[in-house]
C-alpha cells in the first residue's frame, strides 16, 4: 500500500507542475519548442502502451516502434492518397497495429522472453523492408510528404499550440485509462503473472489472455501515437519504422519507470527534451540515450519515478511509523467484527470463501489408471485414488515416488499420458491449469510460490476474483474494489494465523509463514479441493499442531484436502485416510494407522531388511 | 563447378558467422543473458582492423593477433560496465544494458569514423586460386582457414585447459562453480573477452567483402541470434550449425535462378530473388521455426519441472 501512497505523492506534484507550465510558459513558447513538446507527447503515449507489455506483462517486446510505424503509415497513406482525416482514420490506424499484434501474438507470445524479443525484432525488420520496397503504396525510401495536420470532426487543427493541446489531452486520457487498468486488481494479477506465472495459473489467472491483452493494448497505444506523429510532423518517412524509435521508447520506459504510468510521461518529457536542454548533445543524442540507458539500468533499477517514490517513502515512513500497519485495522475492522460475532463475512453469494457446498462425503476427486512418463522414467504408474469432500487424504511416499508429479497432473501443469482425472463427476484431464483452478482446485507448492515484491496481503488479495477478472471489469472496478478485496484477504490471513505478517513483503517471510500465506491465497479462490505440498515443513511442533487444527477446520467446512507430507506426527492425526506411493505406484491405502504399519510402506521407506 | 564455388562461399560466410554466434552463445551460457551488443562488437572489430591497417600497413593476417588482444580488452570493459553491476538481477537487465552498449559503440564509431562504408584489408591479398578445378577467391579460402583455426583454438581452450574447464563449470552452474572456489566473476569477464575477440575477428574477416559502417552491427547481431535459436538455445555445436545454415541460405537463395534456370521464367524473378526478399524469407522462416520448434532445429525439447 505504501507504493500507492507514495505514487500519489509523485503524480500530484507532477500534475501541478504540468498545469503551471501549460498556463505560464506555453503561450510564449516558440513554434519549435511546441513541436518538440508535441513529439514528447506522442512518445508518452507510445511509452504508456509499452508499459503494458514491457512493464506489466514483463515481456521484452522490440516491436513497439513497429506498431507506431504501422499506425503512422496507415494514417499517412489514408490522409494523402484517400483524403481521410486523422480522426476518421483512427479506427484503422489504431486497429491495424492491434490486428498485426494479434496475428503475431498467437504463435509468439507464449515463447520465453528471449525468443519473444527475437520474434518481435524480426517482425520489425520485415515490416520495415516491406515499407521501403512497396513503393507504389508507401513511397519507398523517400516516404510521402504533405500529410495534412491533425483534425477533429472535420475541423483542421491549425497552429502548433492547439495541436500540442490535442496530443497532450490524449496523453492525459491514455494515462487515466492505463492507471485504471493497472492500479486495480488487474495490477496485482499482472504482478503475479510476471513474477510467478505458474502460481498465477494455479489461482485461475489466464496468464496467456492477460499477456495478450497487454500486447494488444500496447499496440493500440502505439498506433494512436504513430497516427498523431505523422499528422503533427507532416511527413511520412520509413524512419518511423526504424530501430532508433524502439530504442527511444525503451529508454523512456526504463528511465521513467517501466511499472508506473507517471514513469512513461516523465520519461518521455525528459528523454525527448534532453537534446534541447543540452544543446551540445544535438548530434549525439543517441549516444547520450545509450549512456543514460546504461546508467539507469545499472544505478536506478526502478527508474526515476520509483526512485522518487522510494525517497518519498523514506520521508513518509519517518513521519508515520508504518503506513501499512496504521491503515490495516481501519479498513479491515468490519470483517473482523463480523467474524467475532460468529457470522462469516459474505464474500460471494451462496458459497463462502472456505465453505464449499457440503456434499456429504461425496467423491470429489477421482483418479483412475493415471500414468505419466518423463523420457524413460514412469513417474506415475496406473495410479488410482479418491479425495472426498470434507475429508483429508494424506499422500506419503519416499522422495521421487511421484507425489508432486501427481499434484502437477491434477492441476494440469503436465497432462496425464493415460487415465482419467475426474473432479465432481467432470473429466478435467487435459485442461489448462487456470481452467482447472477455476473449477475449484487450489494448491500450494513445495517451495512457496509467492510474488516476492508484493506484501503477504496483496499476495492473497490477488486471488480474490482474479480468475474472473477481465480488462473491462477491472476498469469498472477500479481501486475502490481493492479495499474490499484486501479486507477479505486479511480475514483469510488471520484464519491461517498469519495476520501479523500482512504488511511484510512476501520475499522476506520465513518459509513456514510463507506457506501459511500460500494456503490463505489458495483459500481465496474458494476451492472445493485443496492440494497441499508439504505444508508443515519449516514449522516447529507448536506451529504444526496449530496448522493441523486450522486445516481440520477447512475440511469441516466441506473442502476436500490432499496433503503431501513426510512428517508423520503431523499427518497421522490430521488425515482420514492415507495413500503411499512408491516409484509411481500406489502400494498401500487405508487408515493412517494401517498404512503406517504396512510392511510394504516400511520397506519402501527403509529398504528391504537384510536377509 | 558453379556449385563447388558456391559451397566455398557458403563455408567462408558461415565460418565468419559462426565466430559471431559462438561469442553470443558463450556469453549466453556464462550469464544466462542475451548480449545484444555482439553485432556491434563485430562492427568495432571491423573498424579496429581498419585503424590498425592504416597505421601498420600490413596484411590482415598479421594484424589479427593485435586485433584479438584489443577486442578482448574491449570485451572486459563491456563486462565491467554492462554485466558485473547487474549479475544479481534478472537476465533482461543485461539484455537492456547490452542494447545500451550497442548504441554507445555505434555512435562512438560514427563520431570517430563517419558513416561512409570502409573495407578491412584482405587476410593475404586479393586474387583467386584454383585447386581441383574450383575457382575461389583467396580471401574466401583464407577466411575458412582462419575461422577454422580460431574455432579449433577455442575447442582446445575449452577441453584441454584448466581455464576452459572453469569456464564450462561456470556456464553449467554458476552457484556450484562458486561453491567449489572458481572465481566466477573473472571467468565471466574472460568469457566476454573471448566473445569480443571472436566478434572482432569476424569483423576483420567480413568487412573486406561487405565493408563496415557504424550501423552494420545489427545485421550480424540478428544473424547470431537466429543461429543460436535455430541451433538450439545454448548449444555450441548448434550455434555453428545454425551459422552455416544461415550462410547457405544467404548464398544459395539469390543464386537459385542460376542453379535452376527454369525459375527465371517466373514473373518478376528479379524481385523474388533479391537480397531484400532473401532477408524477408529468412525472417519469416525463423518466425515459423519459433512457432513450430521453439527448441531449435537440432535441439531436444528441454523439460522443466515447475
Amino acid at each position: 500500500m505504501r507504493r500507492w501512497v507514495a505514487h500519489g505523492g509523485v503524480a500530484l506534484p507532477l500534475a501541478v507542475a504540468a498545469c503551471a507550465y501549460g498556463v505560464f510558459v506555453l503561450p510564449h513558447a516558440s513554434d519549435y519548442a511546441l513541436r518538440v513538446l508535441t513529439v514528447a507527447g506522442v512518445y508518452a503515449l507510445l511509452a504508456l502502451g509499452y508499459g503494458f507489455i514491457f512493464g506489466q506483462a514483463g515481456a521484452l517486446s522490440l516491436a513497439q516502434g513497429t506498431f507506431m510505424g504501422v499506425g503512422a503509415y496507415v494514417s499517412g497513406i489514408l490522409a494523402v492518397r484517400y483524403g481521410v482525416a486523422f480522426d476518421a482514420a483512427l479506427p484503422v490506424s489504431v486497429g491495424l497495429p492491434v490486428l498485426l499484434a494479434l496475428l503475431v501474438a498467437i504463435p509468439v507470445l507464449r515463447l520465453q522472453t528471449h525468443y519473444f524479443a527475437l520474434a518481435t525484432l524480426l517482425i520489425g525488420q520485415v515490416v520495415l523492408l516491406v515499407a521501403t520496397q512497396w513503393e507504389s503504396v508507401t513511397g519507398g525510401a523517400n516516404g510521402i510528404g504533405g500529410v495534412p495536420p491533425l483534425s477533429l470532426l472535420g475541423h483542421p487543427i491549425e497552429g502548433r499550440l492547439p495541436q500540442l493541446l490535442l496530443v497532450w489531452a490524449l496523453v492525459a486520457a491514455g494515462a487515466v485509462l492505463a492507471w485504471r487498468i493497472v492500479s486495480g486488481r488487474l495490477g496485482d494479477a499482472f504482478a503475479l503473472t510476471r513474477l510467478h506465472p505458474v502460481a498465477a495459473r494455479a489461482i485461475g489467472i489466464d496468464t496467456g489472455s492477460l499477456r495478450l491483452a497487454a500486447f494488444l493494448l500496447s499496440a493500440g497505444f502505439a498506433g494512436l501515437a504513430g497516427s498523431l506523429y505523422v499528422h503533427a510532423i507532416g511527413v511520412l518517412s520509413p524512419d518511423v519504422l526504424g530501430f532508433p524509435v524502439m530504442i527511444t521508447c525503451l529508454t523512456i520506459a526504463v528511465v521513467g519507470s517501466r511499472l508506473r504510468v507517471a514513469g512513461a510521461i516523465a520519461g518521455a518529457v525528459v528523454i525527448i527534451e534532453l537534446p534541447e536542454w543540452a544543446r551540445f548533445l544535438r548530434d549525439d543524442y543517441l549516444l547520450a540515450f545509450g549512456c543514460i540507458l546504461l546508467l539507469v539500468v545499472v544505478a536506478l533499477p526502478g527508474g526515476l519515478v520509483e526512485t522518487a517514490e522510494r525517497l518519498l517513502g523514506w520521508v513518509g515512513s519517518r513521519a508515520v511509523p508504518s503506513v501499512m500497519a496504521g491503515r490495516v485495522p481501519a479498513i479491515f475492522a468490519p470483517a473482523d467484527e463480523a467474524r467475532m460475532a460468529g457470522t462469516r463475512p459474505a464474500m460471494t453469494e451462496g458459497v463462502g470463501p472456505f465453505i464449499a457446498a457440503r456434499a456429504g462425503d461425496a467423491d470429489l476427486l477421482t483418479l483412475v489408471g493415471v500414468s505419466r512418463r518423463f523420457g524413460g522414467v514412469l513417474a506415475l504408474d496406473d495410479v488410482a485414488l479418491t479425495v472426498r469432500s470434507g475429508a483429508v487424504l494424506g499422500l506419503i511416499g519416499p522422495n521421487g515416488s511421484g507425489k508432486t508429479t501427481l499434484l502437477n497432473v491434477v492441476t494440469g501443469i503436465f497432462p496425464a499420458d493415460a487415465g482419467r482425472v475426474r473432479l465432481g463427476g467432470r473429466d478435467i484431464a487435459g485442461r489448462a491449469p487456470h481452467a482447472i483452478a477455476r473449477l475449484g482446485v487450489a494448491r500450494t507448492f513445495q517451495t512457496a510460490a509467492l510474488a516476492a515484491e508484493l506484501s503477504a496481503l496483496d499476495n492473497v488479495a490477488v486471488a480474490r476474483g482474479a480468475a474472473r477478472l477481465g480488462v473491462g471489469s477491472a476498469l469498472r472496478a477500479g481501486r475502490r474494489d481493492r479495499a474490499v478485496v484486501r479486507g477479505e484477504a486479511m480475514a483469510l490471513l488471520e484464519r491461517m494465523g498469519a495476520g501479523a505478517y500482512a504488511a511484510e513483503a512476501a520475499g522476506t517471510l520465513p518459509p513456514g509463514i510463507a506457506r501459511l500465506v500460500e494456503i490463505a491465497r489458495a483459500l481465496a479462490t474458494e476451492p472445493r479441493l485443496l492440494l497441499l505440498d508439504e505444508p508443515a515443513a519449516g514449522l516447529n511442533e507448536t506451529e504444526q499442531a496449530d496448522l493441523g487444527r486450522r486445516l481440520r477446520g477447512i475440511a469441516e467446512d466441506g473442502v476436500g484436502l490432499l496433503v503431501i507430507e513426510h512428517n508423520m506426527p503431523f499427518l497421522v492425526p490430521l488425515a482420514d485416510r492415507m495413500v503411499c506411493l512408491d516409484q509411481g505406484r500406489v502400494i498401500a491405502e487405508g487408515t493412517p494407522a494401517a498404512v503406517q504399519s504396512d510392511p510394504r510402506v516400511i520397506e519402501a521407506y527403509l529398504g528391504t531388511p537384510p536377509p | 563447378m558453379a556449385i563447388a564455388q558456391l559451397l566455398v562461399e557458403v563455408l567462408a560466410l558461415g565460418a565468419a558467422y559462426a565466430l559471431v554466434a559462438l561469442g553470443f552463445v558463450l556469453i549466453l551460457n556464462a550469464t544466462g543473458a542475451v548480449n545484444f551488443a555482439q553485432g556491434d562488437l563485430v562492427m568495432a572489430g571491423g573498424f579496429g582492423a581498419v585503424l590498425l591497417a592504416d597505421r601498420l600497413h600490413v596484411s590482415g593476417l598479421v594484424l589479427l593477433p593485435a586485433l584479438l588482444a584489443g577486442m578482448a580488452v574491449l570485451g572486459v570493459v563491456v563486462a565491467l560496465a554492462a554485466y558485473m553491476p547487474l549479475r544479481r538481477r534478472p537476465p533482461e537487465a543485461v539484455f537492456i544494458s547490452t542494447i545500451a552498449v550497442g548504441i554507445i559503440l555505434q555512435n562512438v564509431a560514427n563520431r570517430l569514423f563517419g558513416a561512409e562504408p570502409v573495407a578491412t584489408p584482405p587476410l593475404f591479398g586479393a586474387g583467386r586460386v584454383r585447386f581441383a578445378g574450383v575457382d575461389a577467391s583467396v580471401q574466401s579460402v583464407a577466411i575458412i582457414g582462419v575461422a577454422a583455426l580460431l574455432i579449433a583454438a577455442l575447442y582446445t581452450l575449452f577441453t584441454h585447459t584448466q581455464f576452459g574447464r572453469r569456464l564450462r563449470a561456470t556456464a553449467y552452474d554458476r552457484d556450484m562453480a562458486m561453491a567449489i572456489g572458481i572465481p566466477v566473476d573473472r571467468m565471466i569477464a574472460g568469457t566476454f573477452a573471448v566473445a569480443a575477440a571472436l566478434a572482432g575477428a569476424a569483423g576483420l574477416l567480413l568487412s573486406n567483402t561487405f565493408f563496415v559502417t557504424p550501423s552494420s552491427g545489427s545485421d550480424y547481431m540478428i544473424k547470431a541470434y537466429i543461429a543460436v535459436v535455430i541451433g538450439g538455445w545454448g548449444s555450441i555445436r548448434g550455434a555453428v550449425a545454425g551459422a552455416l545454415l544461415i550462410a547457405a541460405f544467404e548464398v544459395l537463395y539469390p543464386s537459385l535462378p542460376l542453379l535452376v534456370p527454369a525459375l527465371l521464367w517466373m514473373p518478376s524473378s528479379d524481385a523474388v530473388f533479391s537480397q531484400t526478399t532473401s532477408t524477408i524469407v529468412l525472417d519469416v522462416a525463423v518466425l515459423l521455426i519459433l512457432v513450430v520448434r521453439p527448441q531449435g532445429l537440432f535441439g531436444e525439447a528441454a523439460r522443466q519441472r515447475p
